[in-house]
């Protein structure tokens, strides 16, 4: 899809260190990437990946410490005004809102800090509320509104001036099912639609593979992999073995000396009394090794069948192990 | 035109934010205590002083000169800080950050949300002053002076609005502070108060403070803007209305021109710490 | 109570800045109150002034770290914490007004310097009477705030603005600069017997009497005991309302609600 035209988003060799009390910390490390008009392109990573850290730095809050990036043909560092009349961003997590105002008026503030007229800006915000299933709520105010509503009126924010390129922090986090798929139906028909860029970050990989045309897969500052969905899953080879060992295991350690497996991740149900392990392999071979080698440690393998690939082993395939080992071993 | 837009936007939210936990008329009446009793405190020191010290040192023209001075400072007080609670409360609110990155700049945020409370704390303070005239009166029985026509209220006004630009300019000054500050920024409003208690000439001549603090105090627009309130209200006691008027429009034009070329020197070294959207408790 | 002593002066004197911060207002607002009096005339006047300094250092500690403190913990979500534990809540007050009083110190010492040097006041002070009177107008003082950090749990954002609505009503009503009671008092009789209902009142004219008129304590005995009675009623007044708001919050679920 980046062949669609005009590239709308451009990276290259992005840097962002934090000075802090010890060595600084290297949030974004060389980081490049082109995303065309009108494309849904994910960011995706583990706690401290460094995505955050990218959408701020695009969305203007924040200056690179090297490197350089476009946002509509402007350098984010050197022209933010030009910038921010074309982009809009929301954070998930944030849900910022004035608290005892209500939600149209919060929308109808943020209008005008674009210079929007207001009959314009009503009518942009009615159409915004009918789409996300906001209409009923907007007139209650901004505390009462339930975590969903106001992620709701959040999102509807990033859109009040009708952005060329809208940047979406974990938009989903934290809502029901049928929330964060209704979200995500709006995303996909803004950029269909709308032919408004979308970068999305993310550690959802369900989300991330259910409405971005592409991703890029990112740890410890670094693009690790980039590309459409599709093909990164494709790009595994043989399907993913998954195990159902007892005892509970904390560490698979042998399994990292088995020729021909790329990576795993396990997850311990304490009230099952047994550890999943998902291992990628490359071939059918290395899944039988892999089998051999949990029994040959006298563990007991419950169950193990073979599944089709996701995002989640493309990045266990990159990295070795899972998002959750990868953020622990941050906090070590 | 454009610019009015996000200027007349913030100060609806500033004046909405106020008062959205109680009815406007409330809201407006409980900001007139304090501006009330703090005239009050001031005036009944200079009579308890004077009228102990030795008889005959009570004069109802100074009087009416710290009455004046005491709300007209706290006036100044009350809505220079408000950026720096505009700026505080939005990043606690997470709204800061949305603010800076639409098209115009957080500076037309600060002036509208200074606007606002200028009208509230204008209202507040005119009240504040004729209740504590009128409470003075009678406590005290004695006839405060006062020209009161048409045309020295209307001096009043004008003094009011030429005031603004040196105001903002504390704003900014103190919005360029809160970017950074932490929670801090709560107990400036005292340091801004207290500053202008003694530096503004509000409760006393400049000159009784030390050679050249009286002479740097004797040229800020505040000072100025007291001076020429009191001048229309007094005349005779403070100088001359026009130079006043005159010193604290270019006074109030200095201030707020390098203030805002501070404001803009701290957003952008706040945008490189990454500091912009750090929230603070 | 005494870790949450040990809490609030740890964050005080662990960031010296704040000591700096919280005695804006009682510095600048004595040194103009003293000019005052002293471009009046009325020199002989100006330690009213900077006895007010050091005494609104402590009042604005009462309404601004003491009165509002469960909101802002509430804000944080650290009231719960305290609901939940086993210490008895008026123990944490009581913990909270030590620290309080201690984390003030260094702000009243710096007024009282600064007047010091500045302007020599003239005393006339009777000393044991000075410093009892002092030890029962703070406790008078913290457990008016402790009753009032009760009452503001039941409201929200509202904290802020009664603390504003409160601060200088009261400072003038309880003559933190001058005289409210007594002959040389401004106010109607009234007023006056409205005031004397503030602890602080009491606390302010007994200390100028012993602190400026030379009176020792058999000549003010009658307001240290009004002192020490009110400061026992409102300590228990800050628990009974404790007691009862935490009862309605738990009823109507407003405890745990933080608004942000
Ligand atoms: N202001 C800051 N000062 C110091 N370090 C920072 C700062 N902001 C971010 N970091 C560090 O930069 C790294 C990347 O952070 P970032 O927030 O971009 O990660 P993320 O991918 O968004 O993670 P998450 O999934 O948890 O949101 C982390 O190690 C973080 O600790
Ligand atoms: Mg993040």
């Amino acid at each position: 899809m980046a062949s669609k035209g005009t590239v709308s988003v451009e990276v290259s060799d992005l840097r962002r260190e934090f000075k802090g009390k010890g060595s600084p910390v290297v949030a974004l490390d060389g980081v490049s990437l082109k995303v065309g008009q009108g494309e849904i392109f994910g960011v995706l990573g583990p706690n401290g990946a460094g995505k955050t850290t990218m959408i701020r730095i695009l969305s203007t809050l924040l200056l690179p410490t090297g490197g350089w990036a476009k946002v509509m043909g402007f350098d984010v560092e050197h022209e933010p005004e030009k910038v921010r009349r074309v982009i809009n961003m929301a954070s998930g997590a944030e849900k910022a809102g004035y608290d005892f105002i209500s939600a149209k008026k919060n929308l109808w503030f943020f209008s005008q800090l674009y210079g929007i007229p207001t009959a314009t800006a009503e009518k942009r915000i009615m159409e915004l509320s009918e789409m996300l299933g906001l209409t009923k709520y907007l007139d209650r105010k901004f505390y009462a509104l339930s975590t969903g509503y106001r992620q709701r009126a959040t999102i509807a924010r990033a859109f009040v001036n009708e952005p060329k390129v809208v940047f979406l922090d974990e938009p989903t986090i934290g809502l029901d099912v049928m929330t964060a798929r209704s979200i995500r139906e709006f995303l996909k028909e803004q950029a269909r639609r709308s032919e408004r860029t979308i970068i999305l970050a993310s550690h959802n990989m369900a989300e991330v593979e259910a409405i971005c045309d592409r991703v890029a897969i990112i740890d410890k500052g670094k693009i690790i992999a980039a590309g459409t969905p599709e093909d990164l899953m494709r790009s595994l080879g043989a399907p993913a073995l998954v195990m159902e060992v007892s005892p509970p295991q904390s560490g698979f350690e042998m399994l990292s000396r088995v020729e021909g497996v790329k990576g795993f991740t396990a997850s311990t149900e304490e009230e099952r009394g047994l550890s999943t392990v998902h291992i990628v392999v490359e071939t059918d071979a290395a899944a039988r090794a892999a089998e051999d080698a949990v029994k040959r440690e006298g563990l007991k393998v419950v169950a193990s069948w073979r599944k089709q690939a996701t995002l989640e082993e493309v990045f266990v395939a990159l990295v070795g192990r899972g998002f959750k080992e990868r953020e622990e071993q941050d906090v070590v | 035109m454009t610019s009015l837009r996000p200027i007349l936007a913030s100060a609806w939210m500033g004046i909405q934010h106020d008062i959205a936990w109680t009815t406007p008329v409330l809201s407006v009446a409980l900001r007139v205590v304090a501006p009330f009793a703090s005239a009050m405190t001031v005036s009944i020191i200079y009579w308890f002083g004077t009228t102990s010290a030795s008889p005959g040192l009570f004069n109802a023209d100074r009087l009416a000169y710290v009455l004046i001075g005491s709300t007209l400072y706290a006036h100044v007080a009350s809505y220079a800080w408000v950026p720096t609670v505009a700026i505080a409360e939005g990043k606690n609110l997470s709204v800061f950050p949305h603010i800076y990155i639409t098209s115009r700049s957080t500076a037309f945020y600060v002036a509208g949300t200074v606007l606002s409370s200028f009208v509230i704390s204008t209202i507040a303070s005119v009240a504040a002053l004729i209740l504590a005239y009128l409470a003075l009166s009678s406590f005290l029985g004695t006839q405060i002076p006062a020209t009161v026509t048409l045309t020295s209220v209307a001096m009043v006004a004008a003094a009011l609005v030429a005031n603004i630009p040196g105001a903002l300019g504390l704003g900014f000054l103190l919005g360029a502070y809160s970017m950074y500050a932490s929670k801090f920024e709560w107990s400036l409003p005292g340091y801004v108060a207290g500053l202008l208690m003694v530096f503004s000439g509000a409760l006393f001549p400049t000159s009784f403070l030390p050679w050249p603090i009286s002479v740097g105090a004797q040229y800020l627009p505040f000072t100025q803007f007291i001076a020429a309130a009191r001048e229309a209200l007094l005349p005779g006691t403070s100088g001359d209305y026009a130079t006043s008027m005159g010193l604290c429009l270019v006074g109030g034009g200095i201030l707020l021109g390098v203030s805002m070329f501070v404001y803009f020197a701290s957003e952008r070294k706040a945008r490189k710490d990454g500091v912009i959207d750090r929230r603070l408790a | 109570m005494k870790a949450r002593a040990l809490v609030r002066l740890w964050s005080i004197f662990g960031e010296p800045l704040w000591i700096v911060v919280s005695m804006g207002f009682p510095v600048l607002s004595s040194l103009a109150l003293s000019l005052l009096y002293y471009s009046i005339g009325a020199a002989s006047y100006v330690g009213f002034a900077v006895l007010g300094g050091v005494m609104v250092s402590f009042w604005g500690n009462v309404l601004w770290s003491m009165a509002s403190q469960f909101y802002w913990d509430k804000q944080e979500g650290l009231f719960e914490i305290y609901l939940t534990s086993p210490a008895p809540i008026s123990a944490i007050l009581i913990g909270m007004s030590v620290g309080g009083i201690i984390g003030t110190v260094p702000s009243a010492l710096i007024v009282t310097g600064i007047g010091w040097v500045l302007f020599h006041p003239a005393v006339n002070a009777v000393w044991g009477g000075v410093i009892l009177t002092f030890g029962l107008t703070l406790a008078s003082l913290y457990a008016m705030g402790m009753t009032l950090s009760s009452l503001y749990l039941a409201y929200g954002r509202e904290a802020e603005s009664l603390n504003e609505v409160l601060q200088e009503p009261v400072s003038m009503l309880s003559g933190l600069y001058f005289p409210s009671l007594g002959a040389r008092s401004p106010f109607p009789l009234a007023i006056q017997a409205a005031a004397s209902l503030i602890p602080l009142t009491i606390g302010m004219d007994a200390l100028r009497k012993t602190l400026f008129y030379g009176n020792d304590i058999w000549q003010v005995w009658p307001d240290l005991a009004i002192l020490g009675v009110m400061a026992v009623v409102l300590l228990f007044a800050s628990t009974y309302a404790l007691k009862y708001l935490e009862n309605v919050g738990r009823r109507d679920g407003t405890i745990g609600v933080r608004i942000r």
